[in-house]
């Protein structure tokens, strides 16, 4: 795209503007990350409590059960409990991963990766985060109400969500909540999209796009399609609770008329199957890139990739189906959906088939972000695997609704993504704050976190699969599954295990911010890698960069045996040197 | 087969495991993450299909790992110091990821998508008709399952039916259709023995069949959230012997006749059979 | 950089932007298009509960309001000197579509079609009140555009206008569609 013209403003400099209220597409990045943190914190704990339960249902929650149960001396009460893993799907899916993995490295990265100054609406991209802001503090206050928050699942199904089923303000909160969440992220996908359309410095085409700004971007496009839809869903629910209509009662809940509760499930999915996407797409760019960038080679099959994330981008619209085989669809909807669902692994086989490509003759540095990349290819591997299970109709009849599908999706939604937000974060720590973070702890982070997670996730897969099923209070008052427990505490204990090992990046992360001041800042390029961000001093400057890039060569040129400049890989900004 | 397999290779495991909550009985650790006993004559379809996914899993799986830890040990920084200027933009390479990308498609997915139609065709949404067929509705509530049995005329919603709570009662090797609709939120009916589950969504009639092989008690669970007492709404599927299940019919038949109340419309939760 | 292609730029930066945001706005109104579509041909009846005098006349004339704003808006747009006659027409058909809705609700209590009994009646008023409150986005839209026209502005640019007239005839083409659905077909 054409060049345009973007001034240089000065920069902030009360703590108002700097800090809260500003328009840097780099702080608001920050904020993203910090607000994601948090509620990474907070859903975390609520993920221990669920643990517990399912491991020692009726004994006190350890230390801070007497605390925040009293009335029961610290057990979970089962009203709590609903409302906890509610409240978990709701807190990790929409005010954990998406504020790091879209807010903070969308803000962060894509004005710097394709060499513009400034996101192209920044006020805009101020008021997302506001927005997201406002709609997570409602969420948080609905858990203080008398009655408790929501408590249906964070699909929050009709009619159980209906004021039949949730009688209370928590679900009309939360809906209200999701609603906001929603405005936020199309108005950050509207800006991103745009950016990228028409910010790129001049030479950088589409192809020479890092393949972490393909994610986000073809994210931001998921995002600006299929939230409206899950907005619409949602304001129709509250207008059923709050002011009487009729759209998705039936049943007892339907006094004076009748719809559909089904049609609730098709809006929602119709949003939701895309929404695993918009998570993970930012996490296959960045992982993408990271394999390149350590293995010092180009990426395999570049342009394959880019491809296949359109495709699966596209795939991802009509699949959605496959979440609802078990309300009984007509068969040849079932049949299409089941089919469509299945083409996804052909994508998904020739990206892991160009990561290892990448990986294959490379010269592997095995630093903080490249262990998280790898691990995300080993979980995604089981991820994606697990999924083939689901797809197929007659398998999904015994295992839908069981700890099967929540292992899968933990897999793909939850452990890939997290650990390509941490490969992410290890990444780009030096250009966002100005230094690394600790490598040793880093790594020891990596083993800690990755082998009880795979504790707990293939845990999960293994009592779904001898059919325990999902949001039991107390599994074990089935007789089927009395046999489970050992295996259930043995999650229980990865969990916490995992939950402990993120106090080791909590550590590292705060030290490296606020502790390190007398240590030198990293310099321009500690990685190494030639895309445009590390062209520019660390921590980027307020307006990224004094003259606007001209790019003139893809963002992995790496081991080019004709370098002459001694270093092993080229900048965007240099003449690609031809080989022959 | 299987089992003696595993059996082996998880010596060690059941061994220190040896503690078991339920009567006293010891589980290996290959048992105890078996899914629970098949009663139903389909059950094998899913099995089968699950575990022929499993092996086809493995191998891929398998080959991801070998060139995740193969080529982080081959070519790391250490043993290999410089790297392949390639960008696997070359025929080769690209027939190669295609190749992988079609192999998959074609091994797991078309395999898979198959079997699994040809199963749900024949089997599973091939609903049983005929006289011989024990017909039942369900309805489900928060949080309980109410079942109705037709009774000697045949007729739903009529003063001899035969009306359950959380107790399913079949007779063993006789095709149970089941129709089923909830009463307030959606539950889904599931039976793990079975291998088979389906949604009651209030305003809609959902169905699903099974046919037992073998006699004995086993569980009916809710499989989807419906409210605080989720867990609690467990039901129980009581596969009698054809000569038990009559004498159970019998006497559960004059019992509803004589305990009738024609007053109470509440009991008349029943419906036409077959209707939409 | 010569002022021609700066302008340029600008067209399609902003052309990109509001085609993303009328996207967006437009899959909101898509699902709930969708919802009646499988309402509909999932209820064995249509209206499965007799509604009798839904009110034919109002939403007819309030059809015709919201064409006539996209008419003066147009104008505005191409016309200098009427600009300020052109907006004012524009607003006060907004404001006047608006008391036709208002009128409307209270034709369907009247005529006994209240908010909660069953499918039509969810649909006639859901549907409608996401249309009213999205149509009060467009008119404070518009009063922005007002100020800016009467203060003489220099910040009011033709980007500005073409914005919020895409946002503007937007709605009026989804009203136009929810009008066929309700209460034509």
């Amino acid at each position: 795209m054409a060049f345009v013209e973007q001034h240089i403003h000065d920069a902030p400099t009360s703590f108002w503007s700097k800090y809260l209220f500003s328009f840097d597409h780099k702080v608001i990045g920050k904020q993203f990350l910090w607000y994601g943190i948090f509620f990474l914190m907070v859903g975390g704990l609520m993920a221990m409590m669920i643990r517990w339960t399912l491991a020692y249902p009726g004994v006190p929650f350890p230390l801070i059960g007497n605390l925040l149960f009293p009335h029961t001396g610290g057990v979970v009460p089962p009203d709590t409990y609903a409302m906890l893993f509610t409240m978990h799907g709701t807190i990790m899916i929409f005010f954990a991963i998406t504020p790091i993995l879209i807010g903070a490295f969308g803000n962060f990265c894509i004005p710097l990766m394709i060499g513009a100054r400034d996101m192209i609406f920044p006020t805009l991209n101020m008021l997302s985060f506001w927005f997201s802001m406002a709609s997570g503090v409602l969420l948080l206050a609905s858990l203080c109400l008398p009655l408790g928050a929501a408590a249906g699942g964070w699909t929050s199904y009709p009619t159980l969500s209906t004021n039949l089923g949730q009688p209370g303000m928590g679900q009309t909160l939360w809906l209200l909540s999701l609603f906001l969440f929603g405005v936020s992220s199309t108005m950050g996908a509207v800006n991103y999209i745009t950016t990228v359309i028409t910010l790129r410095a001049p030479g950088m085409d589409y192809f020479k796009m890092p393949l972490t700004i393909w994610g986000i971007w073809l994210t931001s496009i998921l995002n600006a399609i299929f939230v409206p839809v899950l907005g619409a869903g949602l304001l129709l629910l509250t207008f059923d609770r709050v002011f009487g209509t009729t759209f998705f009662l039936a049943g007892a809940a339907a006094t004076s008329g009748r719809g559909d509760p089904v049609l609730f499930q098709h809006v929602f999915w119709i949003f939701g199957h895309p929404e695993v996407y918009i998570l993970i797409l930012p996490a296959w760019g960045i992982v993408s890139d990271l394999l390149s960038f350590f293995a010092r080679k180009p990426a395999f099959g570049y342009k394959m990739t880019a491809l296949s994330l359109t495709t699966i981008t596209v795939l991802s619209t009509v699949v959605y189906g496959h979440h609802m085989y078990t309300t009984q669809m007509s068969p040849l909807l079932t049949q299409s959906f089941m089919t469509l669902t299945m083409l996804i692994s052909i994508p998904s086989a020739i990206f892991f088939a160009n990561w290892l490509g990448t990986l294959w003759k490379g010269s592997i540095r095995f630093h903080s972000p490249m262990l998280f990349s790898l691990g995300v290819v080993f979980v995604f591997g089981l991820g994606g695997l697990t999924g083939l299970y689901l797809a197929s109709t007659s398998i999904d009849l015994y295992l839908h609704d069981t700890y099967f599908v929540v292992g899968h999706f933990h897999y793909t939604m939850a452990a890939s993504v997290l650990l390509g937000g941490f490969a992410g974060t290890y990444f780009w720590m030096p250009k966002m704050f100005g230094r690394a973070m600790n490598e040793t702890l880093a790594k020891w982070h990596f083993w800690l976190t990755m082998i009880p997670l795979n504790g707990i996730f293939t845990g999960m897969m293994v009592v779904g699969y001898a059919g325990m099923h999902r949001r039991l209070y107390n599994p074990f008052i089935y007789e089927f599954m009395n046999k489970l427990i050992p295996i259930n505490q043995f999650i229980t204990y990865s969990a916490i295990a995992m939950g402990l090992a993120q106090f080791v990046f909590l550590y590292n992360f705060f030290k490296t911010i606020f502790f390190s001041k007398n240590e030198p800042l990293a310099s321009d390029n500690p990685w190494e890698v030639g895309t445009l961000e590390w062209q520019i001093p660390s921590p980027a400057p307020h307006y990224n960069f004094k003259e606007i890039p001209h790019v003139k060569c893809g963002p992995h040129e790496f081991g080019n045996p004709n370098l002459k400049t001694g270093r092993d890989f080229q900048y965007q900004t240099e003449e690609l040197v031809e080989v022959k | 087969m299987n089992i003696s397999f595993s059996e082996r290779l998880f010596g060690l495991i059941a061994e220190v495991e040896t503690i078991s909550t339920s009567g006293n009985r010891v589980f290996t650790f290959w048992e105890r993450i078996s899914p629970p006993e098949d009663i139903s004559t389909s059950g094998h379809l899913i099995e089968w299909l699950f575990n022929y996914t499993t092996y086809v899993n493995l191998f891929w799986f398998a080959l991801v790992c070998i060139g995740l830890f193969g080529f982080s040990y081959l070519y790391s920084q250490k043993r290999h110091k410089i790297a392949l200027y390639t960008h696997g933009n070359e025929k080769k390479h690209l027939l190669i990821t295609a190749f992988i990308g079609l192999g998959v498609f074609l091994s797991v997915d078309m395999v898979i998508t198959k079997i699994s139609t040809r199963d749900m065709k024949e089997v599973f949404w091939n609903f049983p008709e005929g006289d011989d067929v024990l017909k039942v509705q369900v309805l489900a509530q928060q949080w309980a399952w109410n079942i109705r049995y037709a009774g000697k005329d045949g007729e739903f919603n009529t003063a001899d039916d035969v009306v359950q709570l959380n107790n399913l009662v079949v007779p063993v090797g006789r095709k149970v259709m089941i129709q089923m609709t909830s009463k307030d939120v959606i539950h889904s009916f599931y039976l793990p023995n079975a291998r088979i589950k389906a949604d009651a969504i209030p305003g809609r009639y959902a169905k699903l069949w099974f046919d037992t092989t073998k006699t004995g008690n086993y569980e009916i669970a809710c499989a989807e959230m419906c409210g605080t007492h989720h867990y609690l709404m467990k039901g129980q599927l009581t596969v009698l012997s054809q000569e038990d299940y009559d004498r159970w019919l019998q006497e559960s038949q004059e019992l509803a006749i004589a305990t009738n109340d024609t007053e109470d419309m509440d009991l008349r939760w029943g419906w036409k059979w077959g209707s939409r | 950089m010569n002022s021609n292609r700066a302008h340029d730029m600008k067209l399609i930066q902003n052309s990109v932007a509001m085609t993303v945001t009328l996207i967006s706005f437009g899959m909101l109104f898509a699902t709930l298009f969708l919802g009646y579509f499988l309402l509909r041909f999932n209820s064995p009846t249509w209206p499965p509960v007799e509604i009798q005098n839904m009110p034919q006349l109002i939403p007819f004339l309030s059809t015709l309001v919201m064409a006539l704003s996209s008419v003066t808006y147009y104008l505005l747009e191409k016309n200098g000197p009427q600009r300020k006659l052109m907006w004012g027409l524009t607003f006060i058909l907004g404001l006047a579509f608006l008391a036709l809705q208002w009128s409307l609700w209270g034709a369907l209590k009247s005529s006994g079609i209240l908010v909660s009994n069953g499918m039509v009646p969810s649909i006639v008023y859901g549907f409608t009140w996401l249309h009213a409150a999205h149509i009060v986005l467009g008119l404070i839209a518009l009063l922005w555009i007002g100020c800016l026209i009467f203060m003489k502005s220099p910040s009011l640019t033709s980007f500005k206008l073409m914005n919020v007239g895409k946002f503007w005839h937007f709605l009026g083409v989804v009203w136009l569609l929810m009008y066929l659905m309700i209460f034509v077909l």
